[in-house]
């Protein structure tokens, strides 16, 4: 690919392209994401959709938040339970909303690590009125 | 506290990246492409069924790992490495180095990377930065995909290094030991560049090199059985892009960067045909990159019915086809 066609203008996201420059020669330039300057907003339209619909999930209590951000983070079953430490069967329990509600603040606690939450942001999903950062476009 | 001076540049992988930083830092002068061409970087595998993957994937590149273990075999440069059982050590063991003023290279999870923004952030062990000093308690963090050095937070550096899951990196760090004066590039060149020709063609398994590639073309069409919904299925479409051009590729999964050491060997060995197929292989590139973009704009569009998979399954074959001419050609010009 050559230089001149590689420019793309994209400053949350820069990355290193091996591109032909002028005098022939392949070499790194730093320009910015195709996919994030063209897509962020589609991206961030389907995000927003599995994030309602899994909280819809989470408040009828047929699954738990441990369910919503295991599928939020893309994770396994198999891959939730070797970061949490807990074995599969038990996290397989914890998936749902029954299980989830009896769980000690320490299990919890693990969970909120893999996934770069706090305590209260998971359990914060069980309660219906969304939090403010999300609804902004829904009030009217 | 320590502050080392460590000349950060961006890269574009994480894994060729962190090794030539600290080369460089060391005073080698190697570039990307040629720590990338020598260690057999470039790779294809398609991944259907994992257990720790939620949907088919693929890679192109080879073991994370081997960059920095086939580079040192080939060039006899000496890597100290270290893993450790407890976060507390993994920890102590850091500080002490940065005490020294040695910048350390160490294995985390992408997903704790906090200075970068959310939606490039997914949970992957293989990731690699160098830590060059603590400004108080953070961390300094010159990381190949931020165009500047950063800080990030001990808790979150502690977190990525000591993930679990596969291929968990258990606190791996490591950083140069010795660097001989003398280096003969020629054999290593040779020897790197015979050993991806064997990867991409002669690997006994049907995932795996140019044979990957085949089947990838062949089973996307099952990708639709993958996902929950339609929405599901565009983002892993427009993964492929991301995969090919975002996560760390300098552009086309690699082939570019390949293109470049093709060049920078042609010279080094003084082979002329070589700067033919360089020449080939970034044209090679250039069709991964439509790939790229055919895929992010399918999925954009949710086109995404049996006949498009099968085009960009076609796509895919084409590819498959010239690397295989590709690399045999690549793999006579050894002898």
């Amino acid at each position: 690919m050559k230089e001149k066609d590689s420019i793309i203008d994209c400053p949350q996201q820069q990355v290193i392209l091996y591109v032909e420059k002028e005098d022939g020669k392949y070499e790194p330039m730093q320009t910015g994401s195709y996919i994030t300057k063209n897509f962020l907003d589609d991206y961030e339209l389907k995000r927003r959709h599995l994030e309602e619909s899994l909280k819809k999930q989470v408040l009828s209590g047929e699954v738990s938040p441990i369910y919503y951000y295991m599928v939020l983070e893309d994770l396994t079953l198999s891959e939730l339970s070797a970061r949490a430490g807990i074995r599969k069967g038990k996290v397989k329990k914890h998936l749902d909303g029954f299980h989830f509600n009896a769980l000690p603040q320490e299990t919890l606690q693990r969970y909120a690590d893999v996934f770069n939450v706090t305590v209260p942001d998971i359990l914060k999903l069980l309660t219906a009125d969304t939090d403010d950062s999300t609804n902004t476009n829904t009030g009217s | 506290m320590s502050t080392i001076p460590f000349k950060h540049k961006m890269a574009a992988h994480c894994e060729s990246g962190a090794v030539t930083s600290l080369l460089n830092n060391a005073g080698l002068d190697i570039t990307e492409p040629l720590v990338f061409g020598i260690s057999s970087g470039i790779f294809f595998g398609y991944f259907h069924k994992m257990k720790s993957f939620t949907f088919p994937t693929f890679i192109v590149r080879n073991k994370p790992g081997s960059i920095r273990n086939n580079l040192a075999k080939r060039l006899g440069i000496k890597f100290h490495t270290e893993q450790f059982r407890s976060p507390d050590e993994g920890m102590k063991r850091l500080d002490e180095l940065l005490e020294k003023n040695i910048p350390v290279a160490v294995q985390v999870d992408f997903f704790y990377m906090d200075y970068l923004p959310e939606w490039e952030r997914v949970h992957i062990n293989v990731h690699f930065i160098v830590v060059a000093g603590k400004a108080g308690s953070k961390y300094i963090i010159s990381d190949s995909y931020f165009p500047n050095l950063v800080e990030l937070e001990p808790a979150s550096l502690r977190k990525a290094r000591f993930a679990g899951g596969s291929m968990s990196p258990k606190g791996f760090l490591f950083y140069p030991e010795s660097i001989p004066v003398e280096i003969d590039y020629k054999k290593a060149i040779l020897k790197g560049t015979r050993k991806a020709c064997f990867n991409m063609l002669k690997i006994p398994l049907p995932f795996l090199g140019i044979k990957g590639i085949r089947m990838f073309a062949k089973k996307i069409v099952d990708w639709p059985s993958f996902a929950r919904d339609m929405e599901h299925l565009s983002h892993e479409i427009m993964k492929i892009n991301i995969l090919l051009e975002d996560q760390g590729t300098g552009g086309a999964g690699f082939r570019f960067m390949y293109a470049s050491f093709l060049q920078q060997g042609s010279l080094i060995l003084g082979k002329p045909e070589w700067s033919e197929l360089s020449k080939e292989m970034m044209e090679i590139g250039d069709g991964w990159r439509e790939i790229s973009l055919f895929a992010s704009r399918i999925g954009k569009n949710r086109e995404l019915g049996p006949d498009r998979l099968k085009e960009l399954g076609n796509m895919l074959t084409g590819r498959a086809d010239v690397e295989e001419r590709f690399f045999r050609r690549l793999k006579n010009s050894l002898n």
